[in-house]
């Protein structure tokens, strides 16, 4: 018996700390096998794109939390940027900015709206407004890339890109103190646990006094914002907004908040595995590329080991339903009077 | 509150609910009207041509009509209460370029090798949601990505011709003509494949008892369980179906665009859920029909050709059809609750 418990206890552990064991065996094979990876210039090229999608990953895993789904953030990061840099040259990046980020916002409180007020189904909501938004973004900038060439905005974009500590840029930093707050905000305050409340269960959560329909507005709004950062940030960086800057960000935060143990059931997860898990995806990729390997067999590697950690999760799921209700030691019992 | 004023209360409700209820029965056919009337009314203005025409009608059917075999088979998942098939584009394109590849023993060899890959992506989808409960949304997610990379592997992100694979120049032919092949000159082979699985499948859905059982494993899950359907047998079936409906959809694009290719059947997912949707099928299951899902299609439809009409360009019409996507559903999602009929 007690030794059962023990084993117990540490699949549970091995599962909250997955992300981090994965993390640690992508990091050490690519030290090992991909040539050029472990050097200061690699790593940086690793954190810079870690920095938007890690971003980004922070607002999805608390939308996964409230038990909905966000389609629309990789369209946010692009209308964001479009934003961002389209209005620059009339207003300037001090007004622009704020804008950008406020649209973010604008366009989370719109889904959150919708999803709680009107209630339809999130997934049909953000859909539309992927839809929505990708005919809008194309529309305003005729299908074109915006590209910002003044003294000023290449300025932003060298700052933007100089390492403050060793490897560390100013957008990395934004996102790991975005991350720490917000891993801090949902852990340790009561607000933050109402998040996990109302995505476990939303009824209980509301008889006992949580504003579900708040707090799924608010979940929304924090995923827009984080997607319009994520998004403004490199495009700023990079002094371009290019119409399919956001296209992959949606199935790569997917994957990373999936594996990094956040459910899709909703009131389970965390902000920075979610992190860890964007850091592990992007180390993979790079290294396959370094590997001389193809952007398909990034694909193909991403879908599997996505694809196992789902199977992996339900099927440790599906053996617990089958032995939930029974009694093992009543059987036990029988068998010895038999 | 005195009786007069309950009075009116309960009358203005019930006038409401007349509405909504003309809305719920009449549903996605009172759109179709609707969009109908708007394009005679333009075409009176002057402000278009062309639009009450038979042919601009076969021309309406036939843009959607492979949209239309795909959507069909995947509201048996929605009916089910599992959203939506994700993995659809990539079954589209590998059963398609499967079809190509095998087309250098014979036309009967690539459909009947693209219906085996259909099913295989079919049976694996109804083992991991049917049996395993895996979400359906992110599971179906993986798989086409999984799917996608598979392709792109094995053919080296690149794109296979029919005519310079296939054995012998007939059945290059033949496959050109999955698409191609009009009745009386008028009547494409898809079109006609849409309307034989709408008779069909409304049959299986409405009058069979796979159909019954498969709308109370949509509405009432445990319920089904405890009245001994075999509730995982029914999910996985749905998900088969679909499968085998993105294969004919699959083929039917990969001889339209006379190329097998990775990204054939590419935005058919959300596209199939939107005509899904919008024909009045809810996303928790056991809710609408067939009829209803071919009104979906039919509005995209007559939507597409009147936007196109009317000089919009495409990507103004992306913005239009999320906005009208969301405005439809979220009516349909009203009526339904004011008429007590749903409790979200």
């Amino acid at each position: 018996m007690r030794n059962k418990i023990n084993k117990k206890q540490i699949l549970s552990l091995g599962d909250r700390y997955r992300i981090y064991v994965l993390f640690v065996l992508v990091f050490v094979v690519m030290t090992l096998f991909a040539p050029h990876f472990f050097n200061a210039w690699n790593l940086t090229s690793i954190m810079k794109t870690v920095a938007m999608n890690g971003t980004v990953a922070i607002g999805f895993t608390i939308i996964l939390i409230v038990g909905q789904l966000d389609l629309s953030i990789g369209t946010i990061i692009t209308f964001a940027a479009v934003i961002g840099l389209g209005l620059k040259d009339a207003v300037g990046y001090g007004v622009s900015v704020p804008l950008a980020i406020i649209a973010g916002g604008l366009i989370g409180l719109i889904n959150g709206l919708l999803v709680a007020k009107v209630k339809i189904n999130s997934f049909i909501v953000t859909l539309g407004m992927l839809t929505a938004l990708q005919g809008a973004i194309y529309t305003i900038t005729g299908g074109n890339t915006i590209a910002v060439t003044d003294d000023q905005a290449f300025a932003i974009s060298d700052w933007l890109q100089h390492q403050i500590v060793p490897m560390l840029t100013p957008r990395v930093i934004i996102a790991i103190v975005l991350v720490v707050s917000f891993s801090i905000f949902l852990r340790r305050t009561r607000k933050g646990r109402n998040f996990f409340m109302v995505g476990g269960n939303s009824k209980t959560a509301w008889l006992a006094g949580v504003d579900s329909d708040k707090y799924t507005i608010v979940a929304f709004v924090i995923s827009g914002v984080m997607a319009a950062i994520g998004g403004i940030l490199f495009a700023m960086e990079s002094a371009a907004a290019t119409l399919n800057l956001g296209t992959n960000s949606l199935m790569y935060v997917l994957s990373a908040t999936i594996i990094g143990g956040t459910s899709m059931a909703g009131g389970k997860g965390g902000v920075f595995r979610s992190f860890i898990a964007v850091l592990t995806l992007t180390t993979l990729y790079n290294g396959i590329v370094l590997l001389g390997l193809g952007n398909e067999v990034q694909i193909f590697i991403s879908g599997i080991i996505l694809a196992s950690v789902i199977l992996y999760e339900a099927f440790v799921e599906y053996r617990h339903d089958k032995v939930v209700g029974q009694r093992p030691e009543l059987l036990k019992e029988l068998n010895t009077i038999q | 509150m005195s009786d007069l004023e309950q009075n009116k209360t309960d009358l203005r409700s019930v006038s409401q609910t007349g509405f909504l209820k003309i809305l719920n029965v009449a549903g996605i056919y009172g759109v179709v009207v609707l969009f109908i009337l708007l394009g005679i009314f333009l075409q009176l203005l002057g402000v278009i041509n062309n639009f009450m025409t038979a042919s601009n009608m076969l021309n309406i059917v036939d843009a959607v009509s492979m949209l239309g075999i795909v959507a069909l088979g995947m509201a048996f998942i929605t009916y089910s209460g599992h959203f939506a098939d994700l993995s659809a584009p990539t079954t589209m394109a590998l059963t398609g370029i499967v079809a190509v590849q095998m087309l250098q023993f014979g036309f009967v060899a690539a459909i009947v090798s693209a219906f085996i890959v259909g099913t295989i992506i079919g049976l694996i989808n109804a083992f991991a949601i049917g049996k395993l409960k895996v979400n359906p949304i992110i599971w179906t997610l993986a798989l086409n990505y999984m799917t996608l990379g598979v392709i792109r592997v094995i053919w080296a992100n690149k794109q296979i011709y029919p005519d310079m694979i296939a054995s012998s120049e007939k059945a290059v032919e033949l496959f050109d003509n999955i698409y191609r092949l009009r009745f009386f000159n008028k009547i494409a082979l898809p079109m006609i494949m849409l309307i034989i699985l709408v008779f069909l499948f409304h049959f299986v859905m409405s009058k069979s008892k796979f159909g019954i059982q498969l709308k109370i494993t949509g509405a009432a899950k445990k319920s089904a369980e405890y009245s001994g359907i075999n509730v995982e047998r029914m999910i996985g079936a749905a998900f088969i179906i679909s499968a085998l409906t993105a294969t004919l959809g699959g083929l039917t694009v990969t001889s339209l665009s006379r190329v097998g290719a990775w990204y054939n059947g590419a935005g058919y997912d959300f596209k199939a859920v939107t005509a899904i949707v919008i024909g009045g099928m809810t996303l928790a299951g056991g809710r609408g029909s067939i009829i209803g899902v071919l009104g979906g299609v039919l509005v995209i439809g007559l939507m597409n050709n009147l936007m196109t009409l009317l000089g919009v360009g495409t990507f103004s019409q992306d913005m239009i059809r999320g906005i009208i996507f969301i405005i439809v559903v979220g009516l349909n999602a009203k009526s339904l609750r004011n008429l007590g009929r749903d409790d979200a």
